[in-house]
């Protein structure tokens, strides 16, 4: 039997989700990618404005992931209220060196935890220091035991490490679960 | 329960009862596909064209984007509103009737987004038009072009045909002026 889950990828503006998403899918993309315009084509020149939605099967395995990803402007927040519902990880995507998108990015994080009570995978976009990248998931509001990965979204096997620590992350879910049932 | 129904002309085609057929509804020349120098497809000028768009600026009146909106809303009965955004959710302007809401452009930028998706998914290559049917009227929501979208909002029992007429009119000037 083939077990489903679901995948929020989320983040602030321009951290890396719509690439996380591209380098991982095994299935064509669904994206809803437009060009930017004002202060934010500056940044980049398209950006998401509904979801993202792209599959990641185990080849020996019968487990599917089904990614989520969200628009990241505050404009757009309605969008991540109606893709969250029944997230079995939160997938947060964060630049490293985009430094002031942090404090906003705190504020959201800690809220989505607290609201889906789901564990965390926090991917730390163009940084290449683990202990850097966990300081800066603490200081976003991720628990001491949360993934953390240090990585490059611009290239593809850095997105499959992130699946590598939301795989390993819902095993150890599984586990506790069925922990705390026995 | 609000009951919302989101339609998607040429997915849904039994709903062509409620949504006049193209030929009616939406002329060639406001929805077909921009090409260079055609009045819709028009939103990028060269620093050429710039140029002399600011030197005839002078002698030509330049529509005002809220004014062309309000004159819709004004126009045909049952209309309520309009908004002009941005395809990435940015308000660029919006009928005096309407409040000011940053997630209204930001809805209708996701709501055109997703519903490109599902014209390619009923093999649909371009958009025409998002229905959005629900209890309290219609909402009509058009892409002006390849990077704006105009919404109306409108009774459900609004003349369709003559709405769409004076939003073209109104998009033609719309597009020669703040393109």
């Amino acid at each position: 039997m083939t077990q489903t889950f679901k995948i929020l990828v989320t983040g602030p503006f321009a951290a890396g989700k719509t690439s996380m998403i591209q380098s991982v899918s095994q299935t064509k993309v669904i994206s809803t990618d437009v060009v930017t315009s004002g202060d934010e084509s500056e940044v980049k020149s398209h950006t998401t404005v509904a979801m993202d939605f792209g599959t990641y099967r185990l080849a020996d395995d019968d487990t599917r992931l089904l990614l989520f990803g969200t628009p990241g402007q505050a404009r757009f927040r309605f969008m991540t209220n109606i893709l969250k519902g029944d997230a079995d990880v939160v997938a947060f995507v964060i630049d490293a060196e985009a430094i002031e998108t942090h404090a906003a990015a705190g504020v959201e994080l800690r809220a989505l935890l607290r609201d889906l009570r789901v564990p965390a995978v926090v991917a730390v976009n163009r940084c290449d220091d683990l202990e850097m990248a966990r300081r800066l998931a603490r200081s976003l509001g991720a628990l001491a035991g949360e993934a953390v990965v240090p990585c490059q979204l611009i290239d593809p096997d850095s997105g499959r490490e992130v699946v590598v620590e939301i795989l390993l992350t819902l095993l150890a879910s599984m586990e506790s679960t069925k922990a705390e049932v026995a | 329960m609000e009951k919302v129904k989101a339609v998607v002309e040429g997915v849904a085609s039994h709903m062509s009862d409620l949504v006049p057929p193209r030929h009616v509804a939406a002329p060639d020349e406001w929805t077909a596909p921009p090409t260079p120098g055609s009045s819709f497809g028009v939103t990028e000028t060269t620093a050429e064209e710039s140029r002399s768009d600011a030197a005839g600026a002078a002698s030509q009146p330049v529509p005002d984007p809220t004014s062309v909106l309000d004159d819709i809303t004004e126009q045909v009965a049952g209309v309520r509103g309009a908004v002009l955004a941005s395809v990435d959710g940015f308000g660029l302007a919006r009928s005096g009737s309407m409040a000011d809401e940053a997630s209204h452009p930001a809805m209708l930028a996701a709501a055109i987004g997703l519903a490109r998706q599902l014209a390619s998914m009923g093999g649909g290559d371009q958009l025409r038009q998002l229905v959005v049917d629900h209890d309290a009227g219609l909402m009509l929501i058009w892409p002006i072009g390849p990077q704006r979208v105009l919404a109306v909002l409108a009774s459900s029992r609004v003349d369709q045909r003559q709405l769409r007429s004076v939003v073209q009119l109104g998009v033609a000037t719309l597009v020669g002026a703040t393109a």
